[in-house]
């Protein structure tokens, strides 16, 4: 009861999303969005840049209200939560973000017991050894002592994913996990995330357009754009399934229904030549 | 691991050590402590024809000893005299009754203060009492005229008086300088012109109407607030029944001195004075 | 386009800023009490902004002092008064230089490091991990750092005075020859611990201290969080804090003396 992530282990849906709408300066960002994240799954959230992926994350957690809709996230209306609520939701959901966000005041094992510190009293010692089982699973024990600056960026990347997992959440949220990691590093953090996913179960929502990771990874697949979901299903037949949305992301193409020109007036009058063409 | 941090604790501490050591080194090192009024007092009047430069919460002393501080100075508009509050350590309450209070000043330059000086009265003076017996300041120029023998030029300009008064020098006052009585201000000098015909310089003072009781032989002088504050006119009350009216003029002046000069002669390696010529009237 | 941001008159804009700080101030102190769990926190920034500023404090302070009593011995010397130069050092630094020069050095010093670190915070998402972690910024990073500023103005406050102090006494008793007990003895004989000490070092720093801190903080969580904004803020602290610091001191003089 005290916590929502955990409180519904029967519904398979742990993220229920119905109606959401948004507009940020004036623009529409989410368009009435139904969406059902299923729990213990991989789901990858995939669409081109600006269509509101990582809006949409943030609308979970609570971060930003969304104009119109209702967010369940274990049964739980998130946009009805006080802030101590919310604060408590949060304890059970790990949020990885894109550019890792280490606290740069401290080193790598005072970063992964940050939430331990702010929430439990638990002695020195268990804290001591909490941190450094999660940074084992990492691979990054040894890190311990270094500044967050020391580290490049896939290390960085999986302190944050220590620091993410040190409550054992049941929702972990993954913002472009992949972006700027080499090919190494890319592998390490996907074998982590399918790690975490299928060694305990951890519900996993990742925000990606790296194609070839999401196909090894998610079990389902939601391509966003223009606010709805467009289309979704299995990673590996949902680039088959012939739509022109998916046709155009998986298949790279330059235009189609993802515009290539931002919206703008006639090209001709604003270059001032709309009299000249007449 | 906890080392950083408790580091960070020491070096805190010791900042906020050395803030307060140089907070208890400036309260009592470099001020004096004592100016804090402390403990109960009890409060005792005293008149004074002339309080000079004494301001509120400025010290009272026996023996040279601070016992008390200044209260409050007021003037009655009907009075030529201000009515000064002392407030006294309680366990200072043997001050006899025909004690005499003075005005002092520390130093040349110093601030002023009140002194008392004891009788030989059996009775104490009670809370709330009065010293009868007081002793005003003493303006820079009149001890210094004294001490020199030169004291002001008393022009006998005629006419009728007003509350206009002519000089034959009136050193660098202004228009807005104050006008005081026993040292209060009660008015403004208006104008400041110099007369082309003698040679000296008109001068227009406004009186606040309160003070309409002021007698008409008083004298008007112009005097320096300590030495080298700015120039007031000082009217010093005569004892004629007749009082000032819209319109007199003041018989009885007394110009600004030539201080320069004065502390010239006063200081033996006196600076020249040639520097600043304060008079507007004749050479 | 933001119309609201770019544009409006500067008035408008002003004022907007001066709202949205006296709502932010609100929101500070309506963290205090959830902002006791982190006193360590606030010891660390006591450390950062405070002690970390005691090096420019100490010399800028030593030098005041020694400039303020060359320039007073030569023109006291005029009016032979060259005595009274300790008290005048004293007086001024305790009712004004002490206080209004502090501030500007700790506006510059500790002020704009508050604004970037918060910016860049913010800029890599430290901030909103935070939230993430169920941490409130505002308890755990906002004020913190605005009770450390309250606390630190005075005493930085305090020791540029000291040193100011000092300053003068080496110049005037050791280089220029005032006697030291005329030194010391007309100095105790004016400065007064209430207008002087009370009202002009420590409620003057204090005042200050609390608006330094509350515009640092401010530009901090309000700017856009891009090395632009960043660097921005940074500036933005500097020319407000100033400003508000000698529109104060103004006010306060006005009300104290």
């Amino acid at each position: 009861m005290t916590d929502p992530v955990r409180a519904t282990p029967d519904d398979p849906t742990l993220v229920r999303i119905r109606g959401l709408t948004t507009v940020l300066n004036g623009k529409t960002i989410f368009d009435a969005l139904d969406m059902d994240i299923p729990r213990g799954k991989v789901t990858a959230i995939m669409g081109p840049s600006g269509t509101g992926k990582t809006t949409l994350l943030k609308h979970i957690t609570g971060q930003m209200r969304a104009d119109a809709g209702s967010i369940h996230v274990g049964g739980r209306n998130v946009a009805g939560l006080s802030r101590e609520e919310l604060y408590k939701l949060r304890e059970g959901v790990g949020y990885l973000f894109q550019n890792s966000a280490l606290l740069t005041d401290f080193d790598v094992f005072e970063n992964v017991a940050f939430p331990l510190r702010q929430h439990t009293k638990l002695p020195e010692v268990l804290i001591r050894n909490l941190v450094l089982l999660k940074l084992q699973a990492v691979g990054l024990r040894g890190a311990a002592r270094l500044m967050p600056n020391e580290l490049s960026g896939g290390m960085a990347r999986r302190v944050a994913l220590a620091r993410a997992i040190v409550f054992d959440p049941q929702l972990i949220l993954y913002d472009e996990p992949f972006v700027g990691l080499d090919p190494v590093a890319l592998n390490q953090v996907l074998k982590l995330i399918r790690t975490l996913n299928k060694t305990l179960g951890i519900t996993s929502v990742l925000v990606s357009h790296e194609l070839d990771a999401v196909q090894q990874i998610a079990d389902h697949v939601m391509l966003l754009s223009n606010g709805k979901v467009v289309a979704q299903g299995d990673p590996r037949t949902i680039a088959g399934d012939g739509s022109p949305w998916t046709r155009q992301f998986f298949g790279g193409e330059a235009d189609g229904p993802i515009p290539f020109r931002y919206p703008a007036g006639d090209y001709a009058t604003e270059l001032g030549l709309a009299g000249v063409t007449k | 691991m906890s080392q950083p941090r408790s580091s960070y604790a020491v070096g805190t501490g010791l900042f906020i050590v050395l803030g307060f050591a140089a907070l208890a080194y400036l309260a009592t090192q470099t001020s004096s402590v004592a100016n804090v009024h402390q403990g109960d007092s009890y409060t005792v009047q005293a008149q004074f024809t002339n309080i000079g430069q004494l301001k509120e919460r400025a010290p009272v002393k026996i023996a040279g000893v601070r016992v008390g501080q200044v209260q409050s100075i007021t003037l009655k508009p009907d009075h030529d005299v201000a009515d000064v509050t002392l407030s006294i350590d309680r366990s200072y309450n043997h001050i006899p009754q025909d004690s005499v209070a003075t005005i002092f000043t520390s130093g040349l330059l110093g601030d002023q203060y009140v002194g008392i000086e004891y009788g030989s009265a059996k009775q104490a003076v009670a809370s709330g009492g009065t010293l009868a017996r007081t002793r005003s300041t003493q303006p820079l120029e009149e001890m210094l005229g004294k001490f020199f023998g030169a004291g002001g030029v008393v022009d006998n300009v005629g006419g009728s008086y007003a509350v206009k008064a002519s000089f034959t020098n009136v050193g660098t006052l202004s228009a807005g300088a104050p006008v005081k009585m026993a040292g209060v201000v009660i008015g403004s000098v208006q104008s400041v012109h110099a007369d082309p015909v003698k040679l000296n310089a008109d001068v227009v003072l406004s009186i606040d109407k309160r003070y309409d009781a002021i007698p008409d032989d008083s004298a008007a002088a112009v005097f320096t607030s300590g030495l080298i504050g700015t120039q007031y006119v000082a009217i010093q009350p005569g004892g004629s029944p007749d009082a000032l009216k819209d319109g007199d003029e003041m018989i009885l002046t007394q110009s600004a001195m030539q201080l320069e000069d004065l502390i010239g002669k006063f200081l033996v390696n006196g600076s020249s004075s040639d520097k600043k010529d304060a008079g507007n009237g004749s050479k | 386009m933001s119309a609201r941001g770019q544009h409006g008159n500067v008035v408008t804009q002003s004022l907007t800023q001066i709202g949205l700080c006296g709502l932010f101030l609100l929101t500070l102190l309506a963290a205090i009490p959830r902002s006791f769990r982190y006193l360590r926190e606030t010891t660390r920034q006591l450390w950062f902004v405070g002690a970390m500023s005691l090096t420019i404090i100490m010399v800028c302070g030593l030098f005041v002092g020694m400039v303020l009593m060359l320039q007073l011995y030569h023109v006291l010397s005029i009016f032979g008064g060259t005595s009274a130069s300790g008290m005048v050092v004293a007086l001024s630094v305790y009712r004004e230089l002490g206080p209004v020069v502090t501030a500007l050095l700790f506006a510059g010093r500790a002020g704009t490091a508050i604004t970037a670190e918060i910016g860049l915070m913010r800029a890599t998402d430290q901030i909103s991990a935070m939230e993430m972690m169920a941490v409130d910024p505002i308890a755990y990073v906002a004020t913190p750092r605005f009770l450390a500023g309250l606390i630190a103005m005075p005493l930085l406050c305090c020791v540029f005075c000291a040193m100011a102090v000092f300053g003068g006494h080496l110049v005037g008793v050791t280089w220029l020859g005032i006697d030291n007990g005329t030194f010391w003895s007309n100095m105790t004989a004016v400065v007064d611990v209430h207008t002087d000490i009370v009202n002009g070092v420590l409620f003057k720093s204090l005042a200050f201290g609390a608006v330094v801190s509350l515009i640092a903080v401010f530009q901090g969580f309000t700017t856009p969080p891009t090395s632009e904004g960043v660097a921005y803020a940074t500036t933005r602290t500097v020319v407000a804090s100033s400003i508000a610091i000698l529109a104060l001191d103004f006010v306060l003089t006005a009300f104290l003396m």
